[in-house]
């Protein structure tokens, strides 16, 4: 009896807890089906703008280009991201020395720095690179992860050495270990990277709006955030957008959740 | 063979950290680098004046890079604590293996993670307006008579900022401590259990304690997201016209936001938000140690 | 007949090539309000393009502190790279940029008869009896009023354009307590009340020297006490951010509206209002030689001095903001947008009765207003100083700090901020 009141409790709490975790989603979609009148004044219940909205997205903003930039933005971070954090983490983890713990020291302290410090001096380095106003320019500084690296590192712990000695044995090289055996054994992880890789880069603002200088090359936070600025902001349009921002990530979520949960796993076992 | 490989070993580790130091010595050391020399100097716009250690000193005497310290402090006391505790309840809820409905509550709890910050904040500020949702739920169950003034009182906008932060972060960490939480053997609760301790036993009793590294390690995570916090109070404090100050009296400027304001929205003196970042990273680097020697300590 | 063709031909070609050889080319444009500049800037280029074929334009939309941001790194950084031909500054920010980056921005001195704009336009963008920029948008504040309100409550508008804020507070407690509405809405925390109040007074948060200069400054003791007897009297509802103060008086919420014109569009976007709103003078500041006249924001165009194609930008704002008649009139339809251009101020748009505002001649009223608004220098630290008064407020308000005292501390912040 006890453990049923017990058991009541937990579901309550639960319940409660992912109500509160949801219900500021149900609350954007439903802002991006309404006037931005009604947004405004917190309507709660769905309307009937979404297509005129979306439509007016398309049409008078090109929402399809911007959709494109932010596409092979994080298409390119998340797959050059991955390649060279992992062989980082891989080479910090089995190869290790003196000198590249220090450096590994070296490289976790930089997570604490401020991006807004860094700005001008990015810039710069993007002009000399002639980068400005390119996606690269945008793509390339997101590509170094410090966190990635970590998170790398601590999976590649688990990884049975044994496996890495038998190939070495049997006469692989070190790369082809590496990409052949150790990267495809290690989905979860890597899947967890991906999404970890694809929510900084689809989401990322001060970056781009550094580098970008043309409408045509805009990424998704980059609309939004001039959507929702001037004189007289639509926010039935800002809803509509943020929903559609958020979409792939939620699609991205549901599509690996089952790795990503693994992945985490790796990253926290001693 | 063996031995062979031992030599070439040292090769093998640069060769694959090599891509990652060319990155990360290109667009994170260099532009610190440069950011460092920056410090020594005053600047206005493009001119600049040599002044030595003066922009640190500067900082000391400088009113509103203290509040800003401040009150990322009181985030950092409060909010980390209640985030993380909260995160560690849900991840012993739902470790546990007779709950039904696991995945969909993790599902649920995590989503907020993947939230963009500039949205999320657009939107818990609209929640979070005098006449918002939250205000007229709040009244309709008459649990408060008033409004609360959200965003409009220097208390009340710092717990609006708490609650925001808490949201978007908790679930974040759940998943974090349920990875850890999968170390633990299922076992130990079922002896624990037969032994006659509650729920609230186990979780003080076996899971804090064997999820301490974990712990720590979010722990040093929130500290240096808390010191860098940025998009979150500069959209809840945009004001009608200007944002003159950062929520109401500057109780949601952050380091990085004042960063931001002194490179970007007032004269602009790169040289002197150099060296606030620099201090933010002695900050952030000081409180990783003490993290670090007060975890050692109770093991 | 043939020859006539001829000649015509020659000319054709004749200008082809002055426009070939001297101006063409692409401009880029970085302003920020889809819904305003951008869509104003917009018109302009398709109107530039109809006189000079060759030249391209490109107007980049972007979020205000995001083209702050980016011109102050492009600035900083000294490239020369991939720099637009125009940036839309805000008027308050103009002699930051001027002063910060010599050089930057190109001397429109000669180019342009200053004569024609209003004379307030010209005091932050002149330097050393040089002009930087092409006035653009007036920021003339007027006070917009629901007429039904002000009936219900028994107060004839006629009356009215001549009274202080301290009167219009007392008005506030009469409308509230007859009609149940708030005078107004604001954000207790913003400084764009305070800076409308202190330019129709003359002054601003600084001497001449650029000082900062708060607690022997009147106007800003009075509109401290302003902002402090407003939040007393209740007349005022509290809103955080743009758009709750656009939905209260869309809502019907508030008798009264002081700000800048380009509220306008915002105002007509809810049509169910039309023809209950009206406009009067803004309250003036209870100090001596104030006016019934001040300004909010507005902008103005810049150029850059080693962008690319410089020449054919100044040509271009020459030819449409400082000629086109018409497209003043247009943008003034389509957009509310009050250009600061005065021969503009003649057309037939600026005389017609606008029917949502009870077939009042606004435009008449604002640019009468325009011109008396007090000319200001706004220096280079608004930002800071706006920061350093508002962060004390909250202290303000509590009873905490008195008025003095709280100016007293927020000139040392400011200080403190400008790093004196």
């Amino acid at each position: 009896m006890k453990r049923k009141i017990t058991y009541t409790f937990i579901y309550i709490i639960l319940t409660i807890a992912a109500f509160i975790s949801v219900f500021p989603f149900y609350w954007m979609i439903v802002g991006s089906t309404n006037k931005s009148v009604d947004v405004n004044k917190g309507k709660l219940t769905f309307g009937t703008h979404f297509l005129t909205n979306f439509k007016n997205l398309v049409n008078n903003y090109n929402l399809g280009e911007v959709l494109w930039n932010s596409i092979q933005v994080s298409f390119f971070v998340v797959v050059f991201s991955l390649i060279v954090s992992s062989m980082a983490g891989y080479g910090f983890e089995m190869y290790k020395s003196k000198g590249r713990n220090y450096v590994y020291g070296a490289v976790l302290l930089t997570m604490m720095i401020p991006f807004a410090a860094l700005m001008v001096p990015v810039f710069k380095l993007m002009s000399f690179f002639n980068l400005i106003d390119s996606l690269w320019g945008v793509i390339l500084p997101m590509i170094p992860s410090v966190f990635l690296i970590f998170f790398f590192r601590q999976n590649f712990q688990q990884y049975p050495k044994e496996i890495i000695m038998a190939a070495r044995v049997d006469g692989a090289s070190e790369l082809r270990i590496f990409f052949s055996i150790v990267m495809p054994s290690m989905k979860a992880t890597y899947a967890a990277g991906a999404i970890y890789a694809f929510l900084t880069s689809w989401n990322a603002y001060l970056q781009p709006l550094v580098i970008i200088q043309t409408q045509k090359n805009r990424t998704m936070s980059l609309f939004i955030a001039n959507l929702a600025s001037g004189y007289q902001p639509d926010f039935g349009l800002v809803m509509t957008a943020v929903v559609i921002a958020t979409l792939p990530t939620l699609i991205l979520f549901f599509a690996l959740q089952k790795h990503f949960v693994q992945g985490i796993l790796g990253s926290v076992k001693q | 063979m063996a031995n062979g490989f031992e030599k070439s070993r040292n090769k093998w580790g640069w060769v694959f950290i090599s891509l990652s130091i060319i990155f990360i010595g290109l667009f994170i050391f260099y532009p610190l680098i440069y950011s460092l020399y920056l410090s020594f100097f005053s600047t206005k716009g493009a001119m600049k004046n040599f002044v030595g250690f003066g922009n640190y000193k500067r900082l000391f005497q400088d009113n509103y890079f203290i509040l800003s310290v401040k009150n990322i402090l009181v985030i950092l006391v409060i909010q980390v604590p209640i985030m993380l505790f909260l995160a560690l309840i849900f991840a012993f809820l739902l470790n546990d293996p007779k709950l039904k409905f696991k995945g969909v509550f993790r599902t649920a709890l995590f989503l907020p993670a993947v939230s963009s910050l500039i949205a999320y904040s657009v939107v818990f500020k609209m929640m979070f307006s005098s006449e918002g949702l939250i205000n007229n739920m709040l009244m309709k169950m008459h649990i408060i008579k008033e409004p609360i003034r959200w965003l409009l009182d220097p208390f009340w906008s710092k717990v609006t900022l708490i609650i925001a932060m808490t949201w978007r972060w908790t679930g974040y960490n759940m998943m974090l401590y349920l990875a850890g939480l999968q170390n633990i053997p299922q076992e130990i609760y079922e002896a624990a259990e037969i032994d006659g301790a509650g729920k609230v036993a186990q979780f003080f009793k076996i899971t804090i304690p064997l999820l301490k590294p974990i712990i720590l390690f979010t722990t040093i995570l929130s500290t240096i997201g808390t010191l860098q916090l940025f998009d979150e109070p500069m959209m809840l404090a945009a004001g009608v016209t200007t944002g003159s100050s950062v929520g109401p009296g500057n109780s949601l400027l952050t380091p990085s936001v004042y960063i931001y304001n002194v490179s970007f929205k007032y004269v602009p003196n790169f040289g002197y938000a150099s060296a606030i970042s620099y201090m933010i990273v002695i900050i952030s680097v000081i409180l990783s140690l003490i993290q670090f020697k007060v975890a050692g300590e109770e093991k | 007949m043939k020859k006539r063709f001829s000649v015509f031909m020659l000319v054709v070609l004749f200008l082809g090539i002055v426009n070939a050889a001297g101006l063409s080319g692409k401009i880029t444009i970085w302003c920020w309000d889809p819904n305003f500049n951008v869509a104003i800037m917009e018109e302009a280029a398709a109107r530039y393009t109809k006189i000079n074929p060759n030249a391209q334009i490109e107007i980049v939309s972007m979020a205000k502190e995001d083209v702050e941001q980016k011109l102050n790194t492009i600035l900083a950084s000294g490239v020369k790279k991939g720099l637009p031909e125009i940036v839309l500054i805000e008027d308050y920010n103009a002699k930051k940029y001027l002063e910060s980056y010599p050089g930057a921005f190109a001397d429109l001195t000669k180019h342009f008869n200053y004569d024609e704009f209003a004379p307030y336009k010209l005091e932050f963008m002149t330097i050393k009896d040089k002009v930087y920029g092409v006035p653009f948008d007036s920021g003339v504040a007027g006070w917009f009023y629901r007429r039904d309100y002000f009936e219900q409550a028994g107060i004839d508008p006629s009356k009215l354009d001549n009274i202080t804020m301290d009167e219009y507070i007392e008005l506030g407690k009469i409308v509230k307590e007859k009609t149940g509405k708030y005078m107004q809405a604001g954000d207790p925390y913003d400084g764009g009340l305070m800076r409308t109040l202190l330019q129709c007074a003359g002054t601003w948060y600084f001497d001449e020297k650029g000082q900062p200069n708060f607690v022997n400054n009147p106007a800003m003791v009075e509109a401290v006490n302003v902002y402090k007897k407003m939040a007393d009297s209740g007349i005022s509802k509290e809103v955080t951010g743009w758009n709750e103060w656009v939905a209260a008086f869309n809502g019907g919420e508030v008798a009264s509206v002081i700000t800048g014109v380009w509220i306008i569009g915002s105002i007509k976007a809810e049509p169910s209002q039309s023809g209950k709103w009206g406009v009067l003078p803004v309250p003036r500041l209870n100090v001596q030689g104030a006016v019934n006249a001040s300004n909010l924001g507005g902008s103005s165009w810049y150029v850059l001095q080693n962008s690319e194609n410089r020449d054919l930008a100044i040509d271009f704002l020459k030819e449409i903001y400082a000629k086109d008649v018409d497209f003043y009139q247009k943008i003034l339809i389509d957009r509310g947008a009050i250009g600061t251009w005065l021969p503009a101020q003649k057309g037939e748009a600026y005389v017609a009765p606008d029917p949502f505002f009870g077939n009042q001649k606004i435009y008449v009223d604002f640019a009468k207003w325009m011109e008396m608004i007090p000319p200001v220098d706004y220096g280079i630290y608004t930002y800071e100083a706006d920061a350093a008064i508002m962060g004390i407020m909250p202290d303000v308000y509590s009873g905490k700090l008195s008025v003095v005292e709280a100016l007293k501390r927020a000139e040392e912040q400011c200080k403190n901020l400008i790093g004196l």
